[in-house]
């Protein structure tokens, strides 16, 4: 029994789970569910398809090239049952997964830096733009404000120094 | 060559024959001729009648003579064989005449048709026909009796068996009821009849066995009786025949029990008789019947009679096999020595065929090609089989005595099948036996322990901490980099952000309304607004709640639709303002009694409607109604169908034009 890696997102394939497509020339697809599988016979590329493992890895959404993926290996000759050597395996495991959980966070973080810069000066220019739709310019402001007292404008008083 | 003569066509009776050639000629050839013809033309209809017969007589008399074999063509032994059966004389005379009919009617025609050409009328020429066509048949009439024999000798070789005179071939032969059939039954499978009289077999039969993954024909003849040749008759000479001619292995058999009314003497003495026809073949005297009377019982005189027959037998083919000592007994009744003696008939046979081939010229270029390797040892090495050391030593084990427990064993012991189940990890070979029942998991957190099992994992796993650390350490000494530049915006301009958002969401959801609208229907001119939105008082409203004094803008656009009124009802207009502002009522002002409320005339729901009664206005609709309804063609072609009007137009499908005119076709 083993963890298969689904073709189309890379996503783990549990034992029951899915399908497995084998062409004619013996190639073995398996597909973690319908979706990956529809996608599959709609001939999609899962480098171009945006929700697959393979697409973030190669945009740079998701940490790749990294040492910590070198632990994990597909093994092809088997090795004769050692207890203290699956018990260090285990213990390596868990130790593995919590660098890889702290790699990741880093990787977002760096991934994002620099972003919440870009955020504000955008709002800020789009206040600047935009104002006029919920407020006149601030020379006709002045004059509805010397010739009727109709309409209230002090909400926005601290504004009206900002845009002269 | 096949030597089938199931194929001959059927050789019709002299009546039959002639009938079918007249109405063949009948229908074949033009049947209507007149007086009035041109005589050629009646000379022409009646000559090719002569002809036409003619020929049909020349071919099936040609596929008669074609179909049945010649004697001198055929192999001798089915000559000979036609010769016993049919009598060759009269076989060859019978095809003869027919040969000589066919020359005497071709003849006939030849002259019939020479002096049709001088034909001066109809009945003459029809005259001279059937002269011709009379003649024809009065000859072959005179040939009936040739006809009727060669159909009867037809139906009889069809029935002949198919023998192949070239084959491995054995031969049985012997006085009558010696048991000749009874061994064929016994060795192949063709049922020939068995009877305990003299002849009962009247004919050659066939049969067909197997020997060394060979086919071998095996041929059953009638029983011969020791007379000479001229006495003999039809069903003996058939044998002779096959003795004669066949390169086959000579079965002669021999009834040691004398129940077949001929004694052991008389048998040997036609074996000496008709020795001549054995030689250059091979020859197995068999012994039948030794279940009635053994070989040991008999007198003096028979035995020694045996042992003259068996000195003959000696032959150089015999002499190769070598065992010409022994003598082949056999009883077909209790199938005792039966296959003995088919099997030494057979290998007899074979080194005897093998022994020709080898005399003949072309065996000196097969031998030539072939070449018989045999490998001549190196060394005095000895060389034998490797046998693994643990199975010598488990074979020691089992001959020392020792009881080996298998599995099968442990079965019996704990409940048999099905409630025992085998324990497969007991023979795992681990590092340590306490090892063997581990539970080993195969998945962990989601994923497959083998794929990290690695006997250099520690020091892997050491470096990747290391490197972590590192990693770590840079990643806390770049924190101020990853610290925002940017002030953030304060409570109010977010407020207002908000709403210039929300502001610009409806309007673009508008805009988007309106498009897709607009895309669907017909433009329209913006004054036919549906919504009525793009009014005044809206631009008014706008403005205002954006701070604005839309007086004058509201001014000036009611100025534009804004109708220019008479002189009173200005007045009016400004006697209801001033009015408005007194804040008196209006209703007052509109109830005036000055002058009675003047009344159109309806014309709406009247009665006939300017019809002369309301039954003329309905005529009126129904025929309008009538005039605009339109024809239900019910499938008919109408104007909007395609048609073409002239399908052959004549200019376009008439042939080229000749040097004439130019200005048709």
């Amino acid at each position: 029994m083993r963890l298969e890696k689904c073709w189309f997102c890379s996503s783990t394939v549990y034992p029951g789970h899915g399908i497995c497509f084998v062409r004619n020339d013996s190639k073995m697809f398996r597909f973690c569910r319908s979706k990956c599988h529809k996608n599959f016979k709609m001939k999609r590329n899962p480098r171009k398809v945006k929700w697959t493992k393979a697409y973030r890895a190669i945009h740079g959404k998701d940490l790749s090239a990294d040492n910590i993926f070198n632990f994990e290996r597909r093994r092809n000759r088997p090795v004769r049952y050692n207890r203290e050597l699956t018990h260090k395996t285990l213990a390596a495991l868990r130790t593995v997964d919590e660098i890889r959980t702290k790699r990741d966070k880093r990787h977002y973080e760096q991934r994002m830096k620099g972003i919440s810069d870009r955020v504000r000066r955008k709002d800020k220019s789009e206040l600047q733009k935009q104002v006029h739709l919920v407020k006149a310019p601030t020379s006709a402001v002045q004059i509805a404000q010397t010739t009727r007292e109709k309409v209230a404008v002090s909400k926005y008083t601290s504004l009206s120094i900002l845009y002269e | 060559m096949q030597y089938n003569f199931k194929k001959i066509a059927v050789v019709p009776p002299a009546s039959e024959f002639i009938d079918a050639v007249l109405s063949r000629t009948q229908r074949q050839t033009p049947t209507v001729v007149h007086a009035g013809y041109a005589v050629t033309r009646i000379r022409q209809f009646y000559m090719r009648k002569v002809k036409y017969t003619q020929q049909s007589w020349n071919e099936k008399l040609s596929r008669i003579l074609e179909d049945f074999p010649r004697v001198d063509d055929v192999h001798p032994f089915y000559g000979d064989l036609l010769n016993v059966l049919y009598d060759k004389d009269h076989y060859k005379l019978a095809l003869g005449q027919l040969n000589t009919a066919r020359a005497m009617i071709d003849k006939i025609a030849k002259d019939y048709v020479k002096l049709l050409k001088y034909g001066d009328s109809l009945y003459r020429c029809k005259q001279l026909k059937r002269a011709a066509l009379g003649r024809m048949c009065t000859i072959m009439k005179k040939h009936a009796a040739s006809l009727a024999y060669l159909e009867q000798v037809r139906q009889h070789m069809s029935r002949l068996p198919s023998i192949d005179p070239n084959t491995r071939t054995i031969l049985v032969c012997g006085y009558p009821n010696v048991g000749k059939s009874s061994f064929m039954n016994k060795v192949t499978r063709a049922d020939v009849e068995v009877q305990p009289y003299a002849f009962t077999t009247k004919s050659i039969y066939v049969g067909h066995t197997d020997y060394k993954y060979l086919r071998w024909q095996v041929l059953d003849t009638p029983g011969i009786l020791d007379r000479p040749l001229d006495e003999r008759n039809t069903i003996e000479m058939q044998s002779i025949t096959a003795l004669a001619h066949l390169r086959a292995v000579v079965l002669y058999i021999v009834d040691i029990s004398e129940q077949c009314g001929f004694t052991i003497a008389q048998q040997a003495a036609l074996f000496h008789s008709i020795k001549p026809l054995f030689a250059n073949k091979p020859l197995v005297v068999a012994i039948n019947k030794i279940d009635v009377r053994k070989l040991e019982d008999l007198s003096e005189a028979d035995r020694s009679l045996i042992d003259g027959m068996r000195d003959a037998m000696r032959g150089p083919a015999a002499m190769q096999l070598g065992d010409d000592d022994a003598f082949p007994i056999m009883s077909t009744l209790s199938e005792n020595g039966v296959m003995e003696v088919k099997n030494r008939c057979c290998d007899l046979l074979l080194a005897h065929r093998v022994e020709q081939k080898l005399a003949s010229r072309r065996a000196g270029e097969v031998m030539n090609r072939l070449h018989v390797a045999t490998p001549v040892p190196r060394d005095n090495k000895a060389r034998p089989a490797y046998v693994p050391p643990t199975l010598e030593a488990s074979r020691a084990r089992k001959a020392a005595g020792e009881k080996i427990i298998t599995e099968k064993d442990l079965q019996e012991q704990n409940g048999g099948a099905g409630v025992y189940s085998a324990d497969l990890r007991k023979r795992y070979m681990l590092e340590n036996d306490d090892w063997k029942y581990d539970i080993v998991p195969e998945i962990y957190n989601g994923k497959n322990v083998a794929d990290f099992i690695d006997p250099e994992i520690e020091a892997k796993l050491a470096e990747l901490e290391r490197e972590e650390e590192e990693l770590e350490a840079k990643w806390e000494a770049s924190r101020m980099d990853r610290e925002p530049q940017e002030p953030e915006l304060d409570e109010d301009e977010r407020a207002l952000l908000g709403e210039v958002r929300t502001r610009r969401n409806k309007l673009v959801a508008e805009h988007r309304r309106k498009k897709s609208a607009a895309n669907n229907n017909p433009v329209v001119p913006r004054k036919a607004d549906a919504e009525r939105k793009l009014n005044t008082s809206n631009m008014k409203e706008s403005l205002e709640s954006m701070g604005l004094d839309a007086s004058a803008a509201v001014e000036r656009a009611r100025s534009r639709s804004r109708v220019v009124k008479r002189g009173r009802s200005t007045l009016r207009d400004r006697d209801e303002d001033m009015s408005n502002a007194d804040g008196e009522d209006k209703k007052k002002m509109r109830t005036s009694k000055s002058r009675s409320k003047s009344v159109a005339k309806r014309v709406g729901d009247d009665k006939g409607a300017g019809f002369k009664s309301v039954d003329d206005r309905m005529r009126a609709a129904k025929l309008a109604d009538k005039a605009q309804r339109k024809r239900n063609k019910q499938a008919k072609a109408g104007e909007a169908d395609r048609s073409i009007g002239n399908t052959l137009p004549k200019w376009l499908n008439s042939g080229k034009r000749g040097n004439g005119k130019t200005d048709r076709r």
